[in-house]
């Protein structure tokens, strides 16, 4: 309640919650322990022979029912923020809870994060109780994407588990890809190679994988327009995120129809940026861990 | 006291019980609503909180049609097992362009109050079209709806941009006269995933 309008609004409220908080007393009392309390018959018309005004005060439970929630109500009041500015006895708030449980949090857990960031990966790796405490973080944060097991999903989200790394399969390129994130940039090659340019360029990038074929019509255009990034001989270039061409894994799918689309509308593809508040450290060692071989 | 002697009072004066009524539950509104109508805080917008683009706006209309909000909230509780899910919580001035805010009150699926920037627009596009293609175990049902139509269909995005800068939104007049063609050749999925993109990206750690 630290930015509550002024003071006056703060009186406000807490005069307005005592005065009604006492009212309702009075009112609970005085019909329990007023006067004229009791059973009582009022004088006044009388209909079916027996049935007149009368009044009788509700079972003696539900006054201490009542009165036992406005004395809660107050004490309640007293210790926790409620009534304007007052901050409560106990000196409570949601922020500071929030503080103490994050705390906590790092308390717990120091240890085991401090033992984690001793290890190289290969002792990651050997250590089943913290690779499937990996596991558990892959399928939280990478799984919608690369599958919950990684092998990649949707003909868009590169398998993990194969030894194609368009953007490099190193401990340090792979940090870099989670941390940073990466956004790949491949045209659309229509307008420049035509539909007929298209159609041979895809031909041959599918049988770069048996190696060059030095007389193939599409390997004249291919050099012109796509060794600059995938390299004369298809081997890719992860730096750029150029994907390998030389083998048999295709991203977005090795049907000749898909090469097609991928060269015509070109392939823009977002790996979105694991900040520290998304994945920590400790967490990022764990995935590395997971992911190098 | 004789507390009898008001209560018959009350009880044989239908205009005395009816006034009684009305102020008694006004009390709960004099206490908890009228103070904060001068709290400045819930008015700031936070951190970078903008009004919403033209597309944004048309997604976020396309979220409240499908009902997006009766299975997903967006509002991430002070709680460690909320903030560390889903990322800092949710801010009262990140809400000030909102009308009607769209907090929610049931997770069936995941909190999206910070879902701007998690995923790419290509998996939300597969997502929203299939969500078993991506979420095996996903309950989630598929919109495919949202690619046949184009996104100027739902609603005359101009007025709506009028009427919002009459309650105070900051649009200026090039913003709303371009309303139409910013949503030109876009589809509803297009601008539902923009608005997706945009929630909770206001926040920032400096901010109010």
């Amino acid at each position: 309640m630290a930015d509550m309008p002024s003071a006056f609004w703060s009186g406000w409220i807490a005069v307005l919650t005592l005065v009604s908080l006492a009212g309702v007393a009075w009112l609970v009392w005085s019909v329990y322990f007023g006067r004229d309390r009791g059973h009582e018959r009022e004088a006044g018309p009388v209909w079916d022979g027996n049935l007149e005004e009368g009044k009788q005060p509700a079972p003696i439970w539900w006054f201490w029912l009542l009165f036992g929630s406005l004395i809660f109500s107050l004490v309640y009041l007293l210790l926790f923020p409620g009534l304007g500015n007052f901050a409560g006895l106990l000196d409570w708030s949601q922020g500071s809870r929030l503080a103490e449980s994050h705390d906590d949090y790092e308390a717990r857990f120091a240890g085991v994060r401090a033992e984690i960031a001793e290890m190289s990966l290969a002792e990651i790796q050997n250590d089943s109780g913290l690779m499937a405490v990996a596991e558990r973080i892959f399928r939280r944060e990478c799984a919608a994407c690369h599958g919950p097991e990684g092998r990649g999903q949707a003909s868009m989200f590169p398998n993990l588990h194969d030894i194609d790394w368009q953007w490099g399969g190193d401990e340090e390129r792979i940090r870099q890809s989670i941390r940073g994130g990466r956004n790949a940039v491949m045209v659309g090659w229509e307008a420049v190679l035509g539909v007929d340019g298209i159609e041979q360029v895809s031909e041959y990038v599918l049988s770069l994988a048996d190696g060059v074929a030095a007389n193939h019509p599409g390997k004249a255009i291919y050099d012109r327009n796509c060794a600059v990034c995938h390299g004369a001989d298809g081997a890719g270039n992860p730096l750029l995120g150029a994907s390998r061409l030389s083998d048999r894994i295709w991203l977005y799918g090795g049907d000749p129809d898909n090469i097609r689309a991928t060269l015509t509308q070109g392939r823009f593809g977002i790996m979105p940026a694991f900040d520290e508040q998304r994945l920590d450290d400790t967490q990022l060692q764990l995935i590395l861990a997971l992911l190098v071989r | 006291m004789n507390g009898m002697w008001l209560h018959r009072k009350i009880e044989e004066n239908t205009g005395l019980l009816i006034f009684g009524i009305l102020f008694v539950s006004a009390i709960g509104g004099l206490v908890q609503l009228l103070p904060i109508l001068e709290q400045e805080s819930l008015e700031t917008a936070a951190g970078n909180t903008r009004p919403y683009s033209a597309i944004e706006l048309t997604g976020r209309d396309i979220y409240i049609r499908e009902g997006c909000s009766v299975c997903h909230s967006q509002q991430i509780r002070p709680l460690i097992a909320e903030v560390e899910r889903y990322g800092p919580y949710s801010r009262a001035g990140e809400f000030v362009y909102d009308r009607p805010f769209l907090w929610g009150s049931k997770r069936t699926g995941p909190d999206l109050h910070r879902i701007g920037g998690k995923y790419s627009d290509d998996w939300h596009r597969i997502h929203l079209l299939d969500p078993r293609a991506v979420v095996p175990g996903s309950i989630m049902p598929a919109y495919p709806w949202l690619v046949r139509r184009e996104a100027s269909a739902s609603g005359d995005i101009t007025a709506k941009m009028a009427g919002l800068r009459r309650l105070g939104h900051p649009y200026t007049d090039a913003e709303i006269a371009g309303a139409e063609a910013d949503l030109e050749g876009l589809l509803e999925i297009d601008a539902l995933i923009a608005y997706l993109q945009s929630l909770g990206t206001g926040f920032t750690e400096e901010g109010p």
